[in-house]
């Protein structure tokens, strides 16, 4: 743990700035915190939605992916990022460029019409894998950052699809992440916080929405989002934590239009890891702006000892 | 869909029969298309159906990915294209991540959503994803609350993206027009269900 300063071109996506600004400020300050500066991706546009615009045109996914990518290479610095849908297509499509010269040579012909050109100069990685990471932060150097220990609550880990999978073809750089049966250095995170991670049925199934199914088909969507909320309550869960604003949107909406739809009430708070560690951080919930969740985050704050 | 091979003894014609699955309309290049475009090896399947049984989407639909599979390993591209199941992955890649001979039955999803595309098979839903990035850069893009509530956290009400600086956007234009995919969204949304 050296006291360095490790600064990142920072991904800022869609839902995150537009949806959930909290989850941007609370990334900025919280990793500050840590040693890590995050400098927002200027110009940066949708990563694009790997499975609404991959779906359509993988081409297009790869050609767009690559000019988010350049932007970062041209401030020469390894971009971060706090979707997991915005992980699967900036690391991938930076992976697949960097291995597939046949691929490489069509973005670049598509590129240069823009004056761009990819290098393969960069790397992509989840600010919470970079948390995770010993050379970087770790856990010890997150737990002493703490200065409002989550105490007395439960949370529950939505670990989301891509941040793992497909597992074939990732690398991480901190060790321990692997896992996709059953990861746990998520919840060794949450525990540095102080709440209680809980474990239960089914914790790696998807949320519902990805694949450009929640547009296609809502109620189906929801019914794979609310058998996790029932797997979740099973256990006792305050809260559910995730690194993905797409999967949050899923949970946090999602539990009102569950309601809508199915007649099932849920109240589950749904918070992002970034907001959980602001909160632990000390961050006031107006500093997370948690008033722009769907689902009041009140009784998990409350709970709070 | 046994087929006799023509010999001259009938009985022996009939009896070893081709019993590979294969029907007219059979198309010989739709596994080559996708093997190419999804970047995997389909034709590697042998049915085990652990993609089937790794499904969120199983439970609770007809859909199966591994009947997709062997459609694309068949080459039966209209039953696959115009099966409205196709659009019922979420991508979660549960099936890739266990399937044992290593092959991603997610991607061969994503290929054949491609190629349905081409033939302007596509949910209305992923058309506007792509009018809203021509126009803005963004998938979803910024509004009036956010911008107030953004302003309230000491960030600025447009952040550092296409959002802020619009300059950038006419070169995503420029990348969605190379391949005609702003006027292909539009010709088939004008052209209704």
């Amino acid at each position: 743990m050296s006291g360095k300063t490790h600064t990142y071109a920072f991904f800022l996506g869609c839902i995150a700035p537009n949806r959930y600004p909290g989850i941007e400020a609370a990334a900025i300050k919280t990793s500050r915190n840590l040693g890590i500066e995050l400098v927002p991706l200027k110009g940066a546009s949708c990563c694009p939605a790997p499975g609404a615009f991959g779906s359509i045109d993988l081409n297009v996914w790869y050609a767009m992916a690559a000019r988010n990518l350049v932007l970062a290479e041209q401030m020469n610095t390894d971009i971060t990022l706090i979707c997991n849908g915005c992980y699967k297509s900036i690391w991938e499509v930076n992976h697949k460029l960097k291995h597939h010269d046949e691929l490489r040579d069509n973005v670049n012909e598509v590129l240069k019409e823009i004056d761009m050109e990819f290098k393969g100069t960069i790397d992509v990685r989840h600010l919470i894998e970079i948390y995770y990471d010993k050379k970087i932060c770790g856990v010890d150097k997150l737990a002493d950052s703490v200065t409002s220990p989550l105490n007395g609550v439960k949370v529950a880990v939505h670990y989301g699809c891509h941040l793992l999978k497909p597992r074939k073809e990732r690398e991480f750089e901190a060790e321990g992440v692997g896992d996709t049966e059953n990861p746990m250095w998520m919840e060794e995170l949450v525990a540095a916080l102080g709440a209680e991670p809980v474990q239960y049925r089914n914790k790696m199934q998807c949320c519902g929405a990805g694949g450009g199914v929640r547009g296609y088909d809502i109620a189906h969507a929801l019914d794979i989002t609310n058998e996790k909320l029932i797997n979740m309550s099973e256990v006792g869960a305050d809260a559910i934590t995730e690194g993905c604003p797409f999967c949050q949107l899923q949970f946090d909406r999602g539990q009102i239009e569950i309601g809508e739809k199915f007649g099932v009430e849920w109240a589950i708070p749904v918070l992002h890891f970034n907001e959980l560690l602001g909160l632990a951080q000390g961050m006031s919930p107006q500093d997370l702006a948690l008033d722009l969740h769907g689902i009041s985050c009140e009784p998990f704050l409350n709970k709070l000892q | 869909m046994a087929k006799a091979k023509g010999y001259s003894d009938e009985n022996l014609s009939v009896r070893l029969a081709d019993r590979y699955y294969r029907t007219d309309d059979a198309s010989p290049d739709f596994l080559k298309n996708i093997e190419k475009i999804g970047m995997t090896i389909a034709h590697m399947c042998y049915q085990c159906g652990t993609c089937t049984g790794s499904c969120p989407s199983a439970p609770r639909s007809s859909y199966r990915i591994r009947k997709f599979v062997r459609r694309a390993v068949l080459g039966l591209e209209n039953d696959a294209l115009t099966d409205p199941d196709l659009w019922l992955c979420t991508t979660c890649y549960s099936c890739t991540d266990r399937c044992p001979r290593d092959i991603a039955p997610t991607d061969i999803i994503m290929a054949m959503r491609n190629l349905a595309f081409k033939r302007k098979i596509v949910p209305r839903n992923f058309l506007n994803t792509v009018q809203f990035i021509y126009k803005t850069g963004h998938g979803v893009p910024n509004n009036d609350v956010n911008r107030a509530a953004r302003v309230k956290l000491g960030l600025e009400a447009e952040p550092e993206t296409t959002a802020k600086y619009p300059e950038f956007i006419p070169g995503i234009q420029k990348i969605l027009d190379h391949y005609g995919l702003k006027d292909e969204a539009d010709e088939i949304l004008s052209e209704g269900q």
